[in-house]
């Protein structure tokens, strides 16, 4: 397993944690809006790009989906594939929410994922830097910002 | 099978059993449980991760025991300081108790391998 590559240095350790703990084979973290934070498992900026952009359509969607069926916005999904099996959740950590987007595979479970999410939450929280300012959400420059984050992740187009 | 919930109810009572759950297999997400016996109120609920935990404990252990050529493992004791967690597969799920240390583990693990069967 490779370390997670971070655009905001904070979200490392308990990035890693997530991975190790949980099995994981690959990862994205991100804001609500599509900008990355963390990743690993990727080596591929496109790759990353386009799961921010789908977590991010999906996270929408979903929320509020949930608000017409439940009264209230789901706070994660779970898709088992015959081999792999995607999580997504929303995480808070003060004022500010994250989007995380796991696969793993039979080497763990909807549980054991479910579990050290809930550890990794508790992390963030906990880590979140008391001057950060909470995201306002997509500042319209979507695709600025995604380039940007990774460029964080993997180096600046043309060094990748 | 006998309803889950019947299977839940039948272990929960066997004396020195602290708790009993029924768990999917692949998921370790909990099908069914017991109250948890002397947890305070506002304690932290272990159920869901110690439910999680067991079934991917037993699911290495099969393999273990697969690649030992024993077959599939009958009952798993996890003995700790404080107690046990007892595991026992049952197709599709797992069935689990987190067990006192001064309980009967032979009826305990009678009364589970019954269960079981009882779901083959």
């Amino acid at each position: 397993m490779s370390d997670p590559t971070v655009a905001e240095a904070w979200v490392a350790a308990p990035l890693r944690r997530l991975m190790e703990d949980a099995r994981l084979i690959s990862g994205v973290l991100l804001y609500p809006s599509g900008r990355a934070v963390g990743q690993f498992g990727f080596s591929n900026a496109a790759d990353v790009m386009s799961i921010c952009a789908l977590t991010s359509a999906i996270n929408a969607s979903a929320r509020e989906l949930g608000r017409q069926l439940d009264g209230k916005p789901f706070y994660e999904m779970h898709h088992a594939g015959a081999e792999r099996q995607v999580f997504m959740a929303r995480a808070a950590a003060g004022a500010q929410e994250f989007l995380f987007v796991g696969v793993f595979d039979r080497e763990s479970s909807l549980g054991v994922v479910e579990i050290y999410f809930g550890e990794f939450q508790k992390a963030l929280e906990k880590l979140l830097p008391e001057k950060q300012t909470p995201s306002v959400g997509p500042t319209g420059d979507f695709e600025g910002e995604l380039n940007r984050s990774l460029d964080a992740l993997f180096g600046p187009v043309g060094k990748r | 099978m006998k309803a889950v919930t019947q299977v839940v109810g039948t272990l929960s009572r066997v004396p020195g059993v602290i708790a009993a759950m029924v768990v999917g297999a692949s998921d370790g997400l909990i099908i069914e449980a017991s109250q948890m016996i002397g947890l305070l109120p506002g304690a932290p609920d272990s159920r869901k991760h110690t439910a999680a935990l067991a079934a991917y404990l037993y699911s290495k252990v099969t393999r273990a025991s697969d690649a030992a050529r024993l077959g599939t493992p009958a009952f798993m004791r996890l003995e700790a300081q404080k107690g046990h967690i007892c595991v026992v597969g049952a197709s599709d799920v797992v069935l689990v108790t987190i067990v006192t240390p001064d309980a009967n583990l032979g009826r305990v693990r009678l009364d589970m391998m019954n269960a079981a069967r009882d779901n083959r």
